[in-house]
This record gives C-alpha cells, structure tokens and sequence, in this order.
C-alpha cells in the first residue's frame, strides 16, 4: 500500500471575486522511503500540495489518502495527531519560536509527545548533537544563523521519528553552501530514520539530490523530470 | 515542565508586553482596592459621625422646642411660643449696673437655654413609664455667653447759664404827698450843705423833670446815699417778678466706650450617675476619666474645645466664680446634644439658676425594633415635644463628610467599575493584539501537532498569569495609596447646630463640627475583590485570545507569514 494517495485533489481559494485554483486535478502516489521534489516556480501551488500532504489542509476537492486513511474523515484532533506523530515539517523561514532556546524549540514538538517524561530534555539534546548544534542548544533562535535556525528545525522535524518529513523551500533563506549542507543534514538523517522526504523547491540543484521528481505547475503535476 | 517554562519565556522576553499588560492590570485593580478601602473609611467614619445617638446609648431625644402662637406644652413648666424663648432666655439682655463699678473688671458667663426650652426634671419620669422604653436620662444643654471686660463709665457734659435777661418797667409815679415830702427832704440838704435855694420854682405837680439847671439831682454837696435817702420807700427799692422763657437742654452722649468680649460656648449637664447613657458617656472620653459619681466641681471638655482654650486635663476652669477641675476630653457625638462643656447636671443648673431643670430626655427602647413604637408613645403622651431618632439627628448634619460619603455613594461603584472594566479592556486588547503578533508561531505550534486546546491553553495560561501577577501588583499599588492616604488624607469635617440654635438676640446658630482624618483601611474583602478582579481579567482577556488562536487554521497561519 502506498504511504500517499491522491486522487483528483483540488484546492481553491477564493479572493474577492476571483476564484484562485492553487490545484487542479493531482493524482499521485508515494511510497514509504522515498525522498521526492516538487518543482516548481512560485505560486505553481507546491506549497499548496505539501500542505495537503502535511494534513495542514483539506482539498476543495478529491481525496488525500494517508496510509490507506482519507484525510477529510478525520476530526481537527485526530489531523493534529497525526501531525504530531507522523508528520515533521521544515518551512523556509525556520519558523522557530522565538522566545524558545534551541533546545526548547525541540522539546516544543517532543512535549506533547512526551508528555511529563524527564527525558524530554536529554532527547532533544541528543538530536542538536545530531545536527551538530549542541554547543548552541542554549541560545535563543536570534542568535543563531540562518543554517543553524535550519538545523535547528530539521532536529525539530525529526524529533518524533515521523514517517513524513515535509519541507518547503527549505534552502530558500540559506547561501548555497549552507543549504547544501542542510539537504545534506536532511536526507542522511531522513535515511536513517526511514523517513519519506517530500522538498517543495524552485533550486533546481536540490532538486537534482531527489531521486524523483516532480514538476508542479499551475497547479497540475507536469511530466515526471529526469536528470 | 516545558510547557511552563514556556509561558516564563513568553513573559519574561516579550517583557515590554508583560509590563504594559500587567501595569494595566494593576493599576485597576490598585484603583478598586484603594476605592473600596477609602469608601470603607468613609463609611466607618459615618457609622461613628452619622450614628450620633448610638455612641451615647440612646435611641431616642426629647426636647421641648417653641411654637409660634401656641400655648401650653405637654411638660410641667412649659409655656408657649416666643415669649417663653425670650424669657428663658433673658439673662443675655445685659444689665451693665449688674457688672460692678464703672471701671472695674469684669468676668461672667450667662447661660441660655437657645431654642430648647427648659422643662422640669420630673417630665423625665413621665416618658419612663410608657411602654418599651427601657432607661431614660436627663441633660440640660445651653448656650453660654461668656463675656469680660471693663465695666463702663457714662459722663455726661451739661453746660448752662451764660443767659441775658432784658425788661423794661415805668417807675411808679409818687404821689403829691409823697412829693413833698421828698421837696422838703431835698431843701433840707441843700440848707444843710449851704447851696441855692430851688431857683426852678415849682415845675408844677406833674414831673420830677430836670429841665432847667440842678433839678433834684443837680444839687452839689449832698451825697448819693443822702438823696436816696429823700425818696419814698417804693422808689428806693425795686421790687419785680419775671419768669424766664421755658427751654430744653440738649447734650449728645457719646456711648461708652467699653472693652467688652464676648465668646459662645456651649455647655451641657449629665447626669453623672449614669455614665452609659447621657449626652456624653464614658466611651466619648478620650483623655482622663468620666465625671465623678459624687458629682462635684469637675469638668469634661471636648477635645476641640480644649485644643481652642488651650485646656488639659487638669487645668482649672473658673465659672462665674466657681473654679472646676478638667478631669477628661471628650469626643462627643454630633447632634443637637454635644456641648464644648459637660458639668454634673446639679452643678450646671445652680450655675444658670435652673434649679431641677432639663432641656432633653434621652430614651433607650428595650430593643431596636421598638424604637418606632417609643416614638410613636411619646408623641401621643406629649404631643408639643419633638421626638429625634438616630437617622432624624444624622440628617442634619452637613459638611465635607457628608458631601464625601455622598460622592462615595455615588461614584464609587461607577469609579470602580469603570477602573476595572478599563484593566480588563487593556489586558484583552494586548491579548488578542498579542495573538495577532504571533499568528506565524501559533500557527507553527498547531503545524508541529499541537491540539487547539493545546494552544488555547497555553494562551490563557499566560493571560491568567498575567491576571495573577497584576493582581499581586495591583494589590501592591493599591495598599501603597491606600498608606498614602492614611498619611496624607485631607480632614473631613462635620458640622450640625447643637444647644438649640438661638437667633432671637442676635446670637448666630451654634455649630459643632467634628473632623475625621480620611483613612482607607485595607480590608480582606477589598484585597480579595481586587485579586478577584485581576483573575477575571486574566481570564477576559485570556479567553479573548484563545478565542482568537482557536480560529486559526494551520494552513492560513503559515500562509500569512509567506
């Protein structure tokens, strides 16, 4: 059974007047394991897609199926659910809290996991060490760099061992090198933890580390990209 | 626990937020705190001030007051109308030959009942046998004149005399016997002095002319004595009766000039024997002690009164002779009854020739709910007295006191709500301002996997801490004014006419007035109110923030922050 299903997925917004098809049509599977990139310029509506996929969003239309489940049955707790368990996301401002150290940004998604366990603290610091961030564990996310707040988020992402990692443009603020790293960062652990990866990008260079690729624009899934 | 150590860093890095909410918060509840405790010491200053008669154990007074055109009262002793006021209050007229001798020095306090007729002690007895009344007491309160100075001299200047008084009147012509006679009285001097013989001759009968030479009296030699002495009886002597013009003298006397001063005070009598219940009772002394039973020359003032003459316990205090011994201060009630003086009644009224007389009856019902009933008794029994009740004597009392306790009334509910409503404004508005600042993170945390309740609880947890810290800050501030306005507070004052107001001689309306320095004692309650307020402020605005956070979807969340 594939991990995702989608069959015929649209989204719509409406603003004003004017109705915005953001996704028209998708039909896509995705197998458990696999590291994907979505492609595409600006407003071709990967975002859109990975927020359905992150259970963030429900389609205007068709249907999302996760692990056999359609998405739209499910209640708002059980959608947190799963994002709480199944899902890590990597958005491209980092998106840490602010007023939260490193570490604590970490424990920000262990917690509700964890709940009172005492060994919330040392699993949160054994991920920075994954990342290489446990001498900065301490340090509020304005004093980090931009490679760094990224790592921070990947640990943050990977916390709960999840199935899906989701990351949107997440080299998008980050210099060439240290995004390389950070993908780097991202798929090893990604592998090692027997994460599906799903990067919605426009850098054509990450997109090349994806085994599969897939091109979205104006909101329909073009022909598969080879290369 | 992350989840508190969260909200810590919430509020302790977004401090400015914290503050401002907080403050806000705070500044409320100090302001519902420092109402509530303010009103609380107006209204303990009105339970002693407005309740006059409760401090004195009464219930009920009874005095006897004058009415125009009516005559006879109820009580033994009474008369009717103003001509009674003004007799019973003669003794202000003053005799100035009563004073002494012109120029002495003079010293004398005159005693007037004002406008609360004296009546017999024994009327007392009458109002104790009616039914429910419980103990009564006499008291004789008066107006005092205390007058010194010089007795007055009147001289008066009078001039007479100075006066001219003119009148013509004929000689009465002599008649011819008598003419002769004085001819041969003159010839007899002429011979003897050795002149002419009468070379006139006859001038006829009809004239003593002295046409020609000598004539009678041109005759040398003969001396004036000598030819009086030739005229008849009726010519030597003139003899006349006149009366003078009937006049008026008028001498304009200037007054006399005088020294005299006059100061009021007044003066009350109790019954000493009975020092639970009287116009002043031994819960009024604030310096000393009570009269004594024995009821001898002792003396109690009021502590403004002796603060004013600069009195103590102690100093001896000279009445029309009689010197008393200051034995306490007092802090009387306001009222019709309060004096400036409190003697043994016996004493006050051999001092004011009152002898066995009264100017109230104080009441005391067997229980409060019969003090209605008491009244109505004593109003059949004697239909000319006035009856006051505790809320009557209040009434009349006036001044910042009452004008304060008014305003409190008023305002203060009005002041406290709008304080607290304004707290509460502020801290939801920085709630729900808050919430919109952090749409990206809360929408971040729900991405993560956080439940709505989640967030929702982590956002009112912040605003009821908020609530509780500005409580305990509010509380903090609150109790500083109110510290603030036990030091500094500004004196309340009030006043009422007591002795019976006299302005039949001229004499104005006496006042006694009683200051109370404006405290605001901090009560449980009030500091419970606060904290209370603070908490449902934390919760308002907790709840409007929550509401906000739970509609955020997480998609439009991270949407906006794109």
């Amino acid at each position: 059974m594939s991990l995702y299903t989608l069959e015929g997925v649209s989204k719509f917004f409406q603003r004003g007047p004017t109705t915005i098809r953001a996704l028209d049509g998708i039909d896509l599977e995705i197998e458990p394991g696999e590291f994907v990139a979505l492609e595409g310029p600006s407003g071709s509506g990967k975002t859109t897609l990975l927020q359905l996929l992150g259970a963030l969003d429900r389609p205007s239309s068709g249907r999302v199926l996760f692990e056999g489940n359609d998405l739209a049955t499910l209640s708002d707790n059980e959608l947190a659910a799963l994002r709480l368990r199944s899902f890590g996301f990597v958005f491209q401002q980092f998106n840490l809290i602010p007023t939260l150290t490193a570490v604590e940004n970490v424990e920000a998604k262990l917690a509700p996991v964890a709940g009172k366990d005492p060994g919330l603290r040392v699993r949160a610091l054994a991920l920075l060490d994954e990342v290489g961030l446990l001498d900065r564990a301490d340090h509020l996310p304005a004093h980090l760099s931009g490679g760094e707040q990224q790592r921070v988020a990947i640990a943050r992402a990977l916390s709960v061992e999840p199935r899906v990692i989701l990351a949107d443009e997440p080299t998008g603020n980050l210099d060439t090198k240290t995004g390389a790293d950070a993908i780097d960062v991202l798929a090893g652990l990604a592998a090692e933890h027997g994460a599906t990866v799903v990067v919605a990008t426009h850098d054509a260079e990450l997109a090349q580390r994806a085994p599969r690729r897939l091109a979205v624009r104006d909101g329909k899934l073009a022909a598969p990209v080879f290369g | 626990m992350f989840y508190v150590r969260y909200l810590r860093n919430e509020l302790v890095r977004r401090r400015t937020r914290t503050i401002v909410t907080l403050v806000g918060l705070g500044v409320g509840v100090a302001l519902v705190i420092a109402l509530a405790s303010l009103s609380s010491g107006l209204s303990r200053a009105q339970e002693k001030t407005l309740n006059p008669l409760a401090d004195i154990g009464t219930d009920l007074t009874v005095t006897l007051q004058p009415q125009q055109n009516q005559a006879g009262f109820g009580f033994a002793g009474g008369g009717g109308g103003n001509r009674d006021l003004i007799a019973a209050n003669q003794s202000v007229i003053t005799d100035l030959s009563k004073l002494g001798k012109p120029g002495q020095h003079f010293s004398h306090d005159f005693f007037l009942p004002g406008s609360q007729l004296p009546f017999q002690q024994s009327a007392a007895s009458q109002v104790s046998k009616l039914a429910n009344v419980a103990q009564v007491t006499t008291g004789l309160t008066l107006i005092a004149e205390h007058q010194q100075g010089i007795v007055p001299k009147i001289v008066a200047k009078i001039k007479t005399g100075g006066q001219t008084f003119r009148f013509n009147r004929n000689i009465p012509r002599p008649t011819a016997a008598q003419f002769q006679a004085m001819q041969a009285c003159f010839d007899k001097l002429r011979r003897q002095n050795g002149g002419s013989s009468n070379n006139n001759g006859t001038n006829g009968q009809n004239g003593l002319g002295n046409r020609g030479g000598g004539g009678f009296f041109g005759g040398g030699g003969a001396g004036r004595g000598a030819f009086a002495k030739c005229l008849p009886a009726s010519l030597r002597k003139l003899r006349t009766q006149f009366t003078t013009p009937q006049q008026t003298l008028r001498q304009v006397l200037n007054p006399p000039q005088t020294n005299i001063s006059t100061t009021a005070y007044t003066i009350g009598g109790v019954d000493q024997s009975k020092p639970a219940m009287g116009i002043v009772t031994t819960s009024q002394v604030t310096n000393g002690r009570f009269l004594g039973a024995a009821g001898g020359h002792e003396a109690l003032l009021s502590t403004s009164y002796a603060a004013k003459e600069k009195l103590k316990v102690g100093s001896p205090l000279d009445l029309n002779g009689t010197t008393f011994m200051v034995v306490g201060l007092v802090d009387p009630p306001l009222g019709g009854q309060s004096a400036d003086v409190y003697l043994p009644i016996k004493q006050l009224q051999t001092l004011a020739h009152e002898a066995n007389l009264a100017n109230v009856v104080l009441v005391r019902a067997t229980s409060s709910s019969k003090v209605g009933a008491v009244e109505e008794e004593i109003k059949r029994a004697l239909p000319q007295a006035s009856v006051a009740s505790s809320k009557q004597v209040a009434s009349k009392i006036s001044g910042s006191l009452v004008d304060a306790s008014k305003l409190s009334d008023d305002l203060g509910l009005l002041l406290s709500i709008l304080a607290a409503g304004a707290a509460f404004l502020v801290a939801a508005l920085l709630a729900v301002s808050s919430v919109g600042k952090r749409v990206r993170e809360l929408g971040t945390l729900k991405a993560l996997g956080w439940t709505q309740r989640m967030v929702v609880r982590q956002v009112a947890g912040e605003s009821l801490v908020q609530g509780v810290l500005g409580g305990l800050f509010g509380i903090a501030l609150g109790v500083a004014i109110a510290l603030v306005i036990d030091a500094f507070g500004p004196h309340l004052t009030a006043r009422a006419a007591t002795g019976g107001s006299l302005s039949l001689f001229g004499e104005t309306a006496r006042t006694a007035s009683h200051t109370v320095s404006l405290s605001a004692p901090v009560g449980i309650a009030a500091v419970a109110i606060g904290f209370g307020l603070a908490l449902l402020g934390g919760l308002i605005a907790g709840a409007a923030g929550a509401l906000r956070a739970a509609r955020l979807r997480p998609a439009d969340a991270l949407r906006q922050m794109e």
